[in-house]
């Protein structure tokens, strides 16, 4: 061997030695601190953004939180939101004026400003008073994610959120690169519950994105018949005399760090009487302008065009009230990197809200229209620590009519290992919306402010398992209460702050999934706080009108072939007191609603044919029929429950190429 | 029902369930990590045996005292542990335990001036004199963040490969 040939072998085996020890370290790059995640941990593990700003993961993020994802939608054959709520601990579907269910949380009514639903992004509780209108509504088989937070959320999404909120993300605006079509039908024995369609659109680049999505249906508030309560009228048959009709449109559209979504949203329904119609259109253009690697800057301006709760006479069509509600909002968010561990985020905001009365013309004390004004400021500050992670956060907004309100929150969060703990107190409070403004009693109404502590401690058992149980005690004051006297000409309605009210109790998760199954069984307490709201009360009773004080729920799945599912659902509700009848003067009068159970189960297979799906279950199988009853003494009975209902649903998908 | 009832009920299921470890600290890769940091790494008047001493308990030593007796670069790997200082006096490389972090001060002094590499297992010591620490990322992936003076004072040289891999160098 020649010199030269011995100093190439000795610099080839360099190079070679070298590069395997590289090869060596390089495999070292991506391995992860921590041990392989379950199915189960993969869920855990998601960075949930609705109740941060930061996106800690569920079992770190700063609420207390449910996570509902696309795959627990689609194999519950859940017909509406109404179906999935009732799966989550706290949570339950009663009835307001006119047939209108709304949102009942941990033993409270929440449906007039209490809690967010927003929708891709939009607020679709209402200007006027507030309200969300649940039933046969959202495009739930569009649904990506619904994320939950169980509990205040003001600091962050301000005077809508005083005790929860609700996240839809749809599966166009998030993911959804392709053409999908789905359709759902109910049928009950004697009525169809609903016959529902919608088709979406969408493609998604790393500069531009946009997508398209329709939604539209007929359906039913209920198969039953129906006594008024104060037995004015005859015995009605709910399936001739009430309908539940949603639409939907959709788009949205971004070019690298432009957004803009629009969307218009309409709801029919009725009671046996009156006709409700809510509708709405929303726009949003938002720029993340990525100043560094750090500093984000997001300027926004949203705009919102609604005609909320117009109603009239169902048969004659006679509209008896019609008034628009617009709002204009302008922000400004900053949100700071300021390490690894610390981060911050500040932003202000000014909106407009104004009501116009499209009838008479003088619905604001002999206005044609109100007009208010208000600015915010908000501000949250993350710190993580290897003991624990600290989330520290306020919100101040002022209104030119009902003042100022300021609220503050604390969180204390960490995942040590298998043990996760979340300790949170906020403050957190209702807005007077446009309507409590106009008809507050003698003029002046204050924004509703709550207290809440919260206590969380969750255990992982196996990488399969979780247990989690929290406590809470919400306590309100300034409670803000509708009131109505007369009929007719002398009918006189306003809304009054109530000194005190709230709950506390606990709810407890335990989260199972292997890999041909899965199953979550939640039980929730709660008990009726300190209160003087009159119209919530029930004499002797520790619990407030319309609502259980205890509920077990189970959601399974059974994987029987790999496309094949079988998913039976359990929802169990201990007793309820309702006003059912009126007295000999022909007062309401509260009776005692029996526990129910309601027993569900879906079939669903994938990929019949690719992209094919079919399902098939059905709902309240021992057709127990629980009934809606009123959160208050508002003058109707509850709404017989549906009888069983026979649910198909299909849906197709075709994915553009990449 | 009765909340107990629920409470009880879900204990039992709990207690039933298979004893599995759940998702949780990965401890094999923290020693793997060692194990290569101290190959890649020239240590000066190194004889025999290459020593890493754990400082504290760790699950961390329980996976190292897998690579005992293991050849790393001509030297036959030593892997101990002891809770006393005084006693690992001849180590190459002391992994200091999470539950020692507070000692770390006691540490530099009993080893101050010799070629002991220290490596800490809790995040951002590397500034406050430890050779290397550990950091788990946002991806929950492993690093390590290195102080380079602090390894040349004691003079240790780790290797460019090695540095490559830092998330921080100071």
């Amino acid at each position: 061997m020649t010199f030269y040939n011995r100093v190439f072998l000795v610099a080839a085996c360099t190079i070679l030695c070298l590069r395997t020890g590289a090869q060596d370290l390089d495999s070292l790059m991506n391995l992860n601190a921590f041990t392989a995640e379950s199915d189960l941990q993969k869920i855990l593990n998601q960075r949930v953004a609705v109740s941060s700003k930061n996106g800690l993961t569920t079992r770190e993020t700063p609420g207390i939180v449910s996570v509902i994802s696309s795959e627990e939608i689609r194999n519950s054959g859940a017909r509406d939101l109404g179906d999935l709520l009732r799966l989550v601990p706290g949570f339950d579907v009663l009835q307001d004026l006119q047939f209108v269910t709304g949102i009942g949380l941990r033993g409270s009514w929440a449906n007039e400003g209490k809690v967010l639903v927003m929708l891709d992004g939009h607020p679709m509780n209402e200007l006027l008073y507030q309200t969300v209108a649940l039933g046969n509504r959202f495009p739930i088989d569009a649904i990506s994610r619904i994320e939950i937070i169980r509990g205040p959320g003001s600091a962050t999404y301000g005077g809508s959120a005083e005790y929860g909120v609700i996240n839809i993300v749809t599966q166009a605006a998030e993911s959804l690169n392709g053409v999908a079509v789905y359709a759902t039908g109910g049928f009950h024995a004697q009525a169809t519950g609903r016959t529902n369609a919608g088709v979406m659109v969408g493609q998604k680049g790393q500069d531009l994105s946009w997508d398209f999505s329709v939604f539209a249906g007929k359906g039913i508030v209920s198969d039953g018949k129906y006594q008024d309560l104060f037995q004015n009228g005859e015995v009605q048959d709910l399936s001739k005399v009430t309908s539940s009709d949603p639409t939907n449109i959709n788009a949205g559209i971004r070019y690298k760090g432009l957004s803009f979504r629009g969307m218009y949203d309409r709801y029919e329904t009725s009671d046996p009487i009156t006709s409700v119609s809510n509708k709405g259109f929303y726009a949003d253009l938002h720029y993340d302008w990525q100043v560094n690697k750090k500093l984000t800057i997001v300027p926004q301006i949203k705009y919102y065009n609604q005609l909320p709760w117009s109603y009239g006479d169902r048969e004659t069509g006679e509209t008896q009230f019609k008034v628009r509600a617009t709002r204009f909002l302008s922000q400004v968010e900053t949100r700071y990197a300021i390490s690894r561990k610390a981060s911050v985020t500040a932003g202000a905001i000014y909106f407009q809200d104004q009501g116009k009365d499209l009838l008479n013309g003088d619905l604001f004390n002999g206005e044609q229209s109100l007009r208010l004004s208000n600015f915010a400021f908000y501000g949250e500050g993350l710190f993580k620590h290897r003991l624990a992670n600290a989330t520290v956060g306020f919100r101040y907004e002022k209104n030119n009519r009902y003042g100022a309100a300021f609220v503050p929150r604390i969180a204390v969060t960490k995942k040590i290992e298998n043990l996760h703990f979340k300790i949170l107190y906020s403050q957190a409070f209702r807005a007077p919306s446009i309507q409590n403004i106009n008809i507050a009693l003698n003029g002046s109404v204050k924004p509703e402010k709550s207290d809440v502590f919260e206590f969380e401690v969750g255990y992982q058992f196996t990488p399969q398992m979780l247990f989690a149980v929290n406590a809470f005690v919400i306590t309100t004051r300034d409670v803000l209460i509708y009131g109505s006297e007369g009929e007719g000409e002398s009918f006189n309605e306003w809304y009054e702050n109530y000194a005190r009210s709230g709950s506390k109790g606990f709810e407890a998760i335990y989260n199972v999934r292997g890999k041909w199954w899965y199953g979550t069984v939640t039980y929730s307490y709660s008990t009726a706080g300190k209160n003087t709201v009159t119209t919530y009360e029930v004499p002797g009773q520790s619990q407030y009108v319309g609502f259980a004080k205890n509920k077990v729920t189970l959601n399974t799945n059974f994987q029987l072939l790999k496309q094949l599912s079988f998913n039976p659902s359990l929802v169990y509700a201990s007793r309820r007191f309702a006003y059912q009848s009126i007295d000999e003067n022909g007062e309401p009068v509260i009776g005692e609603m029996q526990p129910y159970l309601l027993v569900n189960a879906f079939l669903h297979y994938t990929n019949v044919l690719p992209g094919l799906s079919v399902g098939a279950g059905a709902y309240d199988i021992a057709n127990q029929r629980p009934g809606i009853p009123e959160a208050y003494n508002g003058g109707y009975a509850p709404i017989p429950g549906r009888s069983r209902e026979y649910v198909v649903k299909l849906s197709y998908q075709l994915d553009f190429k990449k | 029902m009765r909340p107990l009832v629920f409470i009880f009920l879900i204990i039992a299921l709990v207690v039933n369930s298979s004893r599995s470890i759940a998702q949780t600290t990965n401890y094999q890769v923290y020693a793997l990590f060692v194990v290569n940091i101290a190959k890649y790494s020239e240590f000066p008047q190194l004889q025999g045996e290459l020593e890493i001493a754990s400082y504290g308990k760790s699950k961390a030593y329980d996976e190292l005292l897998k690579q005992n007796g293991k050849n790393v670069n001509g030297h036959t790997l030593k892997v101990t542990q002891s809770d006393d200082i005084s006693v690992l006096q001849k180590a190459s490389v002391i992994y200091i335990a999470d539950n020692k972090s507070n000692t770390l001060d006691e540490v530099l002094k009993a080893t101050e001036g010799r070629p002991v590499m220290i490596i800490c297992e809790r995040e951002g010591l590397f500034r406050k004199g430890a050779g290397l620490s550990f950091v788990v990322t946002d991806n929950n992936t492993l690093r390590f963040d290195v102080n380079n003076a602090e390894l040349e004072k004691r003079q240790i040289k780790i290797s460019k490969n090695l540095t490559a891999l830092a998330n921080t160098i100071l």
